[in-house]
């Protein structure tokens, strides 16, 4: 696979989606979230046998426990440094957004939203999204704002002593609650219906879209799945800050595969806790 | 806990009078002739520990085993004592009905005061000790129905202590699952032996209702009892609730408030999630879109 250093390298036009940063942020939520899910879930699921598993392969439930307390001062980090970031941005590029923030829903998305349904049932066009779809603001401001409130219950329930001298202990069973539904729920978006459906199984990323790993996707496929922000671009004249040209080499090739092996095992992963759960709720 | 945390030096120094061949009120009540070392139990498990030993006799209008486990009886906590330290008259051979009368209260309960007199007054005036004993005539457990008669362990042994649960919930059903839903008993549940069992709130031998001050986990106590384990715990600390059912509006209607409301969120974001997804692959089959070239 390796080219010569004779040999004239492929290159191909790329449009780049996602910066380092974001690459990081993803990276870090990915294993942060796996890891809570298959140390939190066997305790709202105790009953069952994979519960067993699941807290017998971490060491025991105290063993767990910790690896929960590591993955949630992760989310912390990360959710702070992804507000730091915003905030930043926000202020950057004030003058260039004109107040518009991406990741904010707008009244577009509900035209979206019901323009969807009206291609689903094949009563009009696909309509064109911006850089980020409705469903993809979805999961990225259900995730933003489930970590607070997924993170004030467990740091409750991890100094409860604490709470009290503040709240009345109920506090604790509501905590609780919320905590483990706002799990269940976290995890129905993301392993389920928005996430690895927009990234895997929708026909535009099927079977896998790669770009939150290798940051940058073909120009031809980026016009095709995002028209507006492409379009907006070309207006703007900003096009040039986002093309790259990306040599294709054997370490192209290694890479794409790195990024199949990691997917494959999140969607294993991803699968093996949803049947978990399904198994409970039918068991 | 408190009471749980004495019963092992009464026990200890039970063994060790027995060893000693000071076997207390028990020697007392027995006869000169009877045998009542160790050594002499043989002559009871010729016939106890044998193998065709599975034959059932009528007690009290139950079925029970004669049958005795050698082994498991020899390394129990009263593994040294001599048979009859608890089947006060019994005599090697058939036994008489003037023997086996009322045997059964004598080896429950009897026979465990005659050694642990403190740890059977503190029983005595417990809610269970006062079902047995007082005017209710109520059914309660006594002694061999948590500490089994043959197969006695050390109330702090991890093996004790992993199967307290079941023998509070065979008649405290609804008490068990809402402890198995708090993070204690979930904790318990998947194998955590560091983790509050029923008797470390509750106490052992002189579990009394909440309503009693006297009890572990009156309000007078609970504090108390919480700081066993949580250092610095509080009034507000003690107010959370083990025993809660989520499900269940009038078990307080707070927590419910947020189940039910998470729930409703839960099956709206899932179903429109579902719907959704659904959709959209069968639009993606029906325009032939999976079937172009994607991203390299």
């Amino acid at each position: 696979m390796a080219d010569g250093p004779e040999k004239k390298v492929r290159t191909r036009m790329e449009y780049r989606r996602f910066n380092v940063f974001h690459r990081w942020m993803h990276f870090l939520v990915f294993v942060s979230f796996t890891v809570l899910v298959f140390t939190g879930m066997p305790l709202k699921y105790k009953d069952t046998q994979w519960a067993q598993w699941s807290m017998d392969l971490f060491g025991g439930v105290t063993a767990a426990g910790v690896y929960h307390r590591i993955a949630a001062i992760v989310t912390v980090f990360y959710w702070t440094a992804e507000m730091v970031f915003m905030v930043v941005m926000v202020l950057r590029t004030r003058g260039k957004m004109r107040g518009r923030i991406p990741l904010m829903f707008n009244k577009k998305d509900l035209h979206d939203i019901v323009g969807m349904f009206a291609w689903f049932f094949g009563r009009g066009p696909k309509p064109q999204f911006d850089r980020y779809a409705y469903w993809e603001k979805f999961d990225y401001l259900s995730l933003v704002a489930g970590t607070v409130i997924i993170g004030v219950t467990g740091f409750m329930m991890w100094f409860p002593i604490k709470t009290t001298e503040v709240l009345p202990g109920i506090f604790l069973n509501v905590a609780l609650v919320i905590h483990s539904n706002e799990a269940l729920l976290a995890m129905g978006v993301i392993f389920i219906f928005v996430h690895f459906f927009s990234a895997h199984l929708k026909p535009e990323s099927f079977p896998l879209d790669k770009v939150i790993f290798t940051g940058s996707l073909p120009v031809e496929h980026y016009m095709e799945e995002r028209p507006l922000e492409y379009a907006r671009r070309v207006r703007e004249g900003t096009l040039g800050d986002v093309l790259v040209e990306k040599r294709i080499t054997w370490k192209t090739y290694a890479a794409d595969t790195l990024w199949w092996v990691i997917t494959v095992f999140a969607g294993f992963l991803a699968l093996l806790m949803t049947a978990f759960i399904i198994w409970s709720v039918f068991d | 806990m408190r009471a749980l945390s004495t019963l092992p030096l009464i026990l200890g120094a039970a063994c060790a009078a027995a060893v000693l061949g000071f076997a207390g009120p028990a020697a007392a009540a027995a006869t000169a002739s009877d045998p009542l070392t160790a050594a002499d139990n043989e002559a009871c498990l010729r016939c106890h520990a044998s193998a065709d030993a599975d034959e059932m006799v009528d007690v009290d209008g139950e079925q029970e085993s004669i049958g005795v486990d050698r082994e498991v009886y020899e390394s129990s906590r009263h593994g040294q004592l001599a048979c009859t330290s608890c089947h006060i008259g019994f005599k090697p051979g058939v036994h008489t009905t003037e023997q086996t009368d009322g045997w059964v209260e004598t080896a429950m309960i009897g026979a465990c005061r005659d050694c642990h007199a403190d740890i059977f007054q503190m029983y005595r005036s417990s809610f269970h000790g006062e079902l047995v004993f007082g005017q209710s005539n109520g059914e309660a457990p006594v002694c061999a129905d948590c500490h089994e008669a043959h197969n006695i362990l050390p109330p702090d042994s991890a093996e004790f202590r992993a199967g307290i649960d079941d023998l509070c919930a065979e008649c405290h059903e609804y008490e068990l699952q809402t402890y198995l839903d708090s993070y204690h008993g979930k904790a318990f549940h998947l194998g955590e032996e560091k983790t509050a069992v029923c008797s470390d709130c509750h106490g052992g031998h002189k579990i009394l209702p909440a309503s009693d001050p006297e009890s572990m986990v009156s309000e007078e106590n609970l504090v108390a009892t919480c700081a066993q384990c949580h250092p610095g715990a509080n009034e507000n600390f003690a107010g959370f609730l083990v025993h809660v059912d989520p499900q269940d509006p009038q078990s307080s209607l707070l927590v419910w408030v947020f189940y039910a409301a998470y729930i409703m969120l839960i099956a709206v974001v899932f179903t429109f999630g579902f719907v959704h997804s659904g959709l959209y692959i069968y639009r993606g089959f029906k325009d032939g879109l999976y079937k172009r070239k994607h991203h390299g």
